[in-house]
């Protein structure tokens, strides 16, 4: 009996966890649109061979057929080759908004968690004015100073999202300083920075990792509405965001704002969905 | 009242003021030091069709040739005593600027509030009267499901279907109470989705404990059980919840106002932004961190007052079940 039991509790090696994992159905149907979403940004052409700058004005505003699975724009532009071809910029921007927040985020609630005293309230207060501004406002009034474009408004985003890193990240690493591990490290003689690195950042973030994914579709959003508002790329760029925003004004051909929309949602569903998961599993 | 309770709400009063007074300072040095400034931006652009005369006049009663720590001496001190300087573009206080389209928002932002707080408890308490596996599941996922619409989206939904193909209300009337209505459900469904979040971890939690499995116990049905016991230290921490979506209720109507048409804080921020009026955007951002702040000491200052297992030690607040020091509801449910 206690030999059963303690060889089935084996070291979690990375492959040895995967493949014990039982991954739900929905899950993997979220890590299929996942996967496409990240085919359609780096190598659009291979999934249409419509030109997405480029229309045939004679086939404008067409309805979705298997000929154009998305129907047409004003301007006779396949849909669906709109959407694939601004999939990297709406993917990718979301992707250095993340970055940002949890590299500036991290850096700030590992110091202001570990170090204590003034350090921890010059960083909790920071994080407080940071939390006070809505978000939103808050990337607004960045990308504003910076200048109108997608990566800016990334930009934008990540700062927006640097409070909630340090918040979650400080108390992560606050409740990792108590361990027991920890206090025997520092008894063996470990240095603070060799404590840091070692023992408290990879237990730390283990919470960030999901939070992280979550706050990836939640910048898609952000990023789609800044764009929405027109602080992203101008036309003819086509950022998921301003597809919608485009097609707001043909709202007789509701498909110009529903297929741009349930492509957004589904991805940001489906990151949502990984994230909860990941959440579970840990 | 314990004196614990009052050095708790001299401790939250006192970092209230000095979050208010920082989030101006940090807006400030935010929109100037960044590279982009106005006068090169807007009043040299030709499109704007600044004279000379004008521009110098401008720069002069804006102070943009000072220095940026005494122009943040001026403009910090005028907050402090309630001025809120002069419009760039329309050379107007900025205060009558944002009195004119605040009630709008007002209206716009306390109707998302009611809708949010509607739909989170039919949903959550909802929860708590459905089967398990049939109907529960659906409800419990419908926060995530919101959660992954931007606010943009659920608007144009809505103008399509009940603008234009219901005929329920008419586009160009963006202040009628039915377009209202359809814009608060549009600002409201992504904010209900956060309620009903923690509202059901709160439910979860309670229900799992020792006082509802005794209730249980003595032959309580579901609905007095949830009516007796459940419904209230689940709800109460809620109020902080509410209280922290604040900002993003601001922060949608922005976006909300501009999907509807309507003429309220949302469209002065983007006028604003298009012509980089920094004055009014300093004072919009402030306004917003004001009320953000202050809603939240009313709600932390009211929290212990409503609810007896709070304990003040020392002018720390213990709060109860979920709500320790994690601040929005996402990462509340990472963190737990």
């Amino acid at each position: 009996m206690t030999l059963a039991s303690v060889s089935s509790t084996p070291r979690a090696t990375g492959i040895g966890r995967l493949t014990g994992l039982r991954v739900p159905p929905v899950v993997i149907l979220s890590f299929l649109v996942v996967a496409l979403a990240i085919g359609w940004s780096l190598a659009p052409g291979l999934f249409t061979h419509y030109d997405p700058v480029n229309g045939t004005p004679a086939q404008k505003l067409l309805g979705p057929s298997a000929a154009h699975w998305f129907g047409t724009d004003h301007l006779g532009r396949d849909l669906y080759a709109r959407v694939v071809y601004g999939t990297a910029s709406s993917v990718a921007s979301a992707l250095i908004a993340v970055v940002i927040g949890v590299v500036a985020g991290g850096i700030v609630g590992l110091l202001a968690g570990f170090f204590g005293g003034w350090v921890d309230t010059v960083f909790a207060r920071l994080v407080d004015v940071l939390l006070a501004i809505p978000k939103f406002l808050l990337a607004v009034i960045v990308v504003t100073a910076i200048g109108f474009d997608t990566t800016n408004a990334a930009i934008a985003t990540g700062v927006s999202a640097v409070a909630l890193f340090a918040r979650v990240m400080r108390s992560e690493v606050i409740k990792t300083r108590q361990a027991t591990f920890v206090e025997s490290s520092f008894l063996l003689g470990g240095s603070r920075w060799h404590i840091l690195w070692r023992h408290v950042l990879p237990n730390a973030s283990r919470s960030v990792l999901p939070l992280a994914v979550l706050q990836f579709g939640d910048s898609i959003l952000v990023i789609a509405s800044l764009a929405f508002l027109g602080y992203g790329d101008p036309p003819p760029a086509s950022d998921w965001g301003l597809l919608i925003s485009i097609g707001k004004d043909y709202l007789k051909w509701p498909w110009l704002v529903y297929a741009p929309a349930l492509v957004t949602i589904a991805t940001v569903l489906s990151v949502n969905r990984i994230s909860r998961w990941l959440r579970e599993t840990d | 009242m314990s004196k614990a309770y009052f050095d708790y709400a001299a401790k939250r009063l006192l970092q209230a003021i000095v979050v208010i007074l920082l989030s101006y300072v940090f807006t400030f040095v935010v929109v100037s030091i960044l590279p982009g400034d106005p006068i090169t931006n807007v009043l040299n652009n030709p499109q704007n069709g600044f004279t000379p005369n004008e521009i110098k006049e401008i720069i002069a009663a804006q102070g943009l040739d000072k220095p940026i720590p005494v122009q943040l001496w001026s403009a910090f001190s005028g907050f402090v005593t309630g001025d809120l300087g002069l419009s760039m573009r329309t050379n107007r206080p900025v205060a009558t600027l944002i009195a004119e389209v605040l009630p709008s928002t007002l209206v716009l932002a306390s109707a998302g509030l009611a809708v949010a707080l509607f739909l989170a408890a039919i949903i959550a308490y909802g929860t708590q009267f459905l089967p398990r596996r049939f109907g529960q599941g659906l409800l419990r996922g419908f926060p995530s499901l919101f959660l992954s619409v931007p606010n943009f989206v659920i608007g144009l939904v809505l103008i399509h279907l009940f603008g234009f193909q219901l005929g329920v209300f008419r586009v160009i009337e963006p202040d009628s109470f039915w377009a209202t209505l359809f814009a608060a459900i549009a600002l409201g469904i992504p904010i209900s989705a956060q309620i009903a979040e923690v509202l059901i971890a709160n439910l979860d939690h309670e229900s799992g404990q020792d006082y509802a499995a005794v209730a249980r116990g003595r032959g309580l049905g579901q609905m007095r059980l949830f009516v007796t016991h459940l419904l209230k230290p689940s709800s109460l921490p809620v109020i902080t919840v509410v209280a922290l979506t604040i900002g993003e209720l601001l922060g949608g109507s922005l976006i909300t106002e501009t999907v509807f048409g309507r003429n309220g804080l949302g469209s002065l921020v983007q006028r604003s932004v298009s012509t980089q009026d920094l004055p009014v955007l300093q004072a919009v951002v402030s306004l917003a961190a004001v009320v953000f702040v202050v809603v939240n000491l009313i709600a932390d200052l009211t929290y212990p007052l409503l609810d007896p297992r709070v304990k003040l030690l020392g002018g720390q607040e213990r709060r109860p079940t979920t709500a320790d020091d994690s601040s929005l509801p996402i990462s509340k449910a990472v963190t737990r």
